[in-house]
């Protein structure tokens, strides 16, 4: 067995944030994974650095998030965002381009107005557009917008490139990586936790589990109970076409999101849901899902109706019943921390140095204490009927 | 629109072909299925008209099994391309040359969808003038037209002889043919051909002619790289013990480098057939009893997509699913003097592959021969860029995290090119997975589909 100061449960964006974090700061940290690094939802996602209110509503999602709670931790994060590439010595192919979120019908213009109102007060600027001012703006935009709201920090990074930069700058630190480790036990003796994945036994005071879809089964090794609700998603990808879209185009009443990457293709996302999510190997993309997306891409950008799709793919989204991230310390469990939920990839320089804190004994950069696993637990002895 | 058939057979080469002929004339509705502008599939390539006027046919048997599923009723479709499966697992979804959308089920699916050509790259893979030999046949069968004036042809396998024969009888300069292995000498293992007449035969008459007109056979030899401007001028070759070191160098404005065929089972692993690492050649086979019938029992995986066997091959394997899904339709096996003899027939046929197959390096082989060689700097990936080089960084075995880190196989190819380097690069048996769309597809197909109704 062997000792460290942190042990890291899972090699996604979250996880490679705090390692970097930690290993940083002089701590030694050792991180599993069940398998590749950032190959789950971290190497899925779409990239987007949501700065302005995400107000999507993925199609089946029940509960619309608190965009207006999220707007303080945008704003903290989107400033974190700026150094990353400088911190890492590493390109991610970041960039702020700005990003216009549409509106099509008389209510979805009247929420856009409300969510500028919101955004204003969280001292993020945007600007309402109405829907020839936002066609003048981007012409590439169809004629059934009415309106759309401007953000200039909207911004992409390649989540192909995120994960590894901060790993490789982690290693760099001494954070040792461990992939293909499924982790089989965790158990606490006095203030020191055991964490057991394959061959490997590390002992440690802080553990941290970010795992992702996984992070209810993780917690349970530890004999936590967590209500997660994690679900499978889909992207679409087109074939490379000419660049001439730089910003991020997004829906406030329907599942959408769309830009060209660095390479020409375009991205098509939104939430849309794939067949079924699949712990056991990739989640199966649903036919009718990438219609359903691709027909509204091409409705509010009618220039992908030129293209062909080339790629489709799913990956799981660690949500939370209550569409809220999730960090902290699991009370009655010093020592053991989580963070997950949806947006983690926006989130991640600002969780990762959350983290750091959350293990220092520090206080956070931000508030935190409405978004820890207390609202999540079913089954603890002195947290029963805590629930929202 | 949604076609209902008994069986929807996808493939229109010979297994296909056969299996559609013999299914509808024991009165099955059948329905088959072709990216292709004419049935016929690679081996029975249909000649242009004007081409087939002035030269004739160069496989007639193609032509009479064609018009034989004609009149026996077999719906054609024709510029027909799956892409992929609906949500249902069972309805099959296609764009049609005019880019509208199909939908087809059939109570039983027999997927006859071939094989595609394996490369590997080197340097100067990208200069026009390099292709594959696949392709100068079909330029030479369809069209007449030959690929260059002065062609080498390199790589393994049989199928480099009857392209550098179609090469000639267009009267164009083969300056030579580079096989990586050596099975051009008597041996032991080459008697046990001598038990397959006909097909040595064939054999052996594409080597006499290529003897007549002293085209050299350079054996035990693979391209170290291509060399040119604008076109490929001139093709280094290097021993394959010691493929790093020149050994030749022919001047040539056309190189043809292929490595045999690879099974194309994208469609058969969508539908959640089971497939197996090929003992013989590493590729991923679907799992098939005798009849072709998949782990799926609605599915059949007959011909070259059930593992490489050659046209013969592929028709006894079309006739042996059809006579499956007859017995099972109608509740009466075929009788067995006709079953016997299709089973007798494709055993035969199994051995003389098992023989040729002995005779040239297998694709693991031929892997641990070139992949050592391959320079960093070499484009592995051509869609995508990425080096043979960035591939091999921190190879952890594993094709996809490679996809991943790299891009490779992320272009429009989806990996059908570079996905036998890519496994080799980074010591990963694995292909790339399977997922809908299997073929790049038109947004406008995909908007009139969401316009229909049903299950998509």
């Amino acid at each position: 067995m062997r000792a460290a100061d942190v042990v890291i449960v899972g090699a996604g964006v979250l996880g490679a944030a705090a390692a970097w974090q930690l290993s940083r700061a002089g701590h030694r940290v050792v991180i599993f994974d069940r398998g590749a690094p950032g190959r789950e939802g971290s190497g899925t996602t779409a990239g987007n650095l949501h700065v302005q209110a995400v107000h999507t509503r993925r199609p089946g999602q029940e509960v619309p998030i608190d965009s207006a709670r999220f707007l303080p931790l945008q704003r903290a994060a989107s400033d974190r965002w700026e150094s990353v590439e400088d911190d890492l010595g590493a390109s991610v192919e970041l960039r702020r381009s700005g990003g216009f979120t549409i509106a099509e019908t008389p209510d979805q213009c009247q929420e856009l107005k409300e969510k500028h109102t919101w955004e204003a007060a969280a001292g993020i600027p945007t600007e309402v557009l109405d829907g020839d001012a936002a066609r003048e703006a981007l012409p590439l935009l169809g004629p059934t917008v009415t309106a759309a709201t401007w953000c200039a920090s909207d911004g992409y990074a390649n989540p192909l490139k995120v994960t590894p930069a901060y790993l490789a700058a982690a290693a760099g630190h001494g954070a040792e990586l461990v992939p293909y480790a499924p982790v089989r036990e965790i158990a606490r003796r006095g203030g020191t936790w055991r964490v057991t994945a394959g061959t490997h036994t590390v002992a440690a005071p802080v553990v941290i589990d970010v795992a992702g879809p996984w992070l209810g089964e993780i917690a349970a090794l530890a004999g936590i109970r967590l209500r997660m609700t994690p679900v499978a998603i889909q992207m679409h990808a087109t074939v490379r076409a000419p660049v001439t879209m730089s910003h991020l185009v997004q829906h406030i009443g329907e599942g959408l999101s769309v830009k060209q990457v660095t390479a020409g293709n375009l991205l098509i996302g939104g939430g849309w849901p794939a067949r079924a999510l699949n712990l056991a190997g990739r989640s199966v993309t649903s036919v009718d899902s990438l219609l359903g997306n691709v027909a509204l891409a091409v409705r509010v950008l009618p220039f992908i109706r030129d293209l062909r799709l080339l790629r489709a793919w799913a990956g799981p989204l660690a949500a939370t019943p209550d569409e809220m991230p999730l960090i902290g310390e699991v009370p009655g469990e010093p020592g053991f921390l989580v963070a997950g939920g949806t947006y983690a990839f926006t989130f991640a320089p600002l969780w990762g140095e959350t983290l750091r804190g959350l293990a220092e004994g520090a206080p956070p950069p931000v508030e935190i204490a409405d978004l820890g696993p207390d609202r999540l637990m079913t089954q603890t002895k002195t947290h029963e009927g805590r629930q929202r | 629109m949604i076609v209902e058939r008994d069986v929807v057979v996808v493939g229109g080469g010979p297994a296909g072909l056969t299996a559609a002929a013999r299914l509808a004339a024991a009165g099955l509705t059948v329905t088959i299925l072709d990216e292709q502008p004419e049935l016929g599939g690679q081996y029975y390539r249909r000649p242009a008209p004007e081409v087939a006027r002035r030269w004739g046919d160069h496989r007639r048997e193609g032509g009479e099994l064609i018009a034989g599923v004609r009149a026996a009723g077999v719906e054609c479709r024709t510029g027909h391309l799956v892409w992929g499966l609906a949500d249902d697992d069972r309805t099959l979804l296609a764009e049609d040359e005019a880019g509208r959308p199909v939908r087809l089920r059939g109570r039983h699916l027999v997927l006859a969808t071939g094989a595609y050509e394996r490369s590997f790259p080197f340097p100067g893979w990208q200069l026009p003038g390099v292709t594959t030999p696949g392709f100068a046949q079909h330029l030479a069968a369809g069209d007449h037209t030959p690929i260059g004036e002065r062609v080498v042809l390199a790589g393994s396998g049989p199928f480099l002889l009857p392209v550098a024969c179609s090469l000639l009888a267009l009267g164009v300069k083969v300056a030579g043919i580079a096989e990586a292995g050596t099975p051009y000498r008597p041996g032991r293992r080459a008697l046990g051909t001598l038990r397959h007449p006909a097909r040595l035969r064939e054999l052996a008459g594409y080597a006499a002619r290529l003897a007549r007109a002293r085209v050299p056979v350079w054996q035990g030899a693979v391209v170290l790289r291509a060399d040119g401007h604008d076109r490929v001028s001139s093709v280094t070759l290097a021993a394959a013990g010691r493929p790093g070191q020149a050994i030749r160098t022919v001047e040539a404005d056309a190189l043809c480098v292929g490595y045999g065929f690879r099974p194309q089972t994208d469609l058969a692993r969508l539908l959640g057939c089971e497939v197996t690492a090929d003992p013989g050649t590493g590729d991923a086979i679907p799992v098939t009893d005798p009849a072709g019938r998949s782990s799926r029992p609605d599915v059949y995986v007959i011909g070259e997509a059930a593992g490489i066997g050659g046209a013969p091959t592929a028709r006894a394997r079309g006739l042996a699913a059809a006579h499956d899904i007859l017995a099972r339709e109608t509740g009466h096996p075929v009788p067995p003097a006709e079953a016997r003899r299709v089973a007798t027939a494709a055993r035969r046929l199994g051995h003389f592959t098992a023989l040729t197959d002995a005779l040239y390096p297998s694709p693991a082989q031929l892997l641990d021969a070139l992949v050592p060689a391959l320079a960093d700097s070499t484009m592995a990936c051509r869609c995508e860029s990425v080096t043979a080089g960035e591939l091999r960084a921190d190879a952890a075995g594993d094709v996809n995290a490679a996809k991943a880190r790299t891009r490779a196989g992320m272009g429009p190819c989806q990996g059908r090119v570079c996905g036998f380097a890519v496994a080799g690069l980074v010591r990963g048996g694995a292909v790339f997975p399977s997922r809908v769309p299997i073929r790049p597809v038109r947004m406008t197909t995909l908007l009139e589909l969401a316009a229909e109704d049903g299950p998509a």
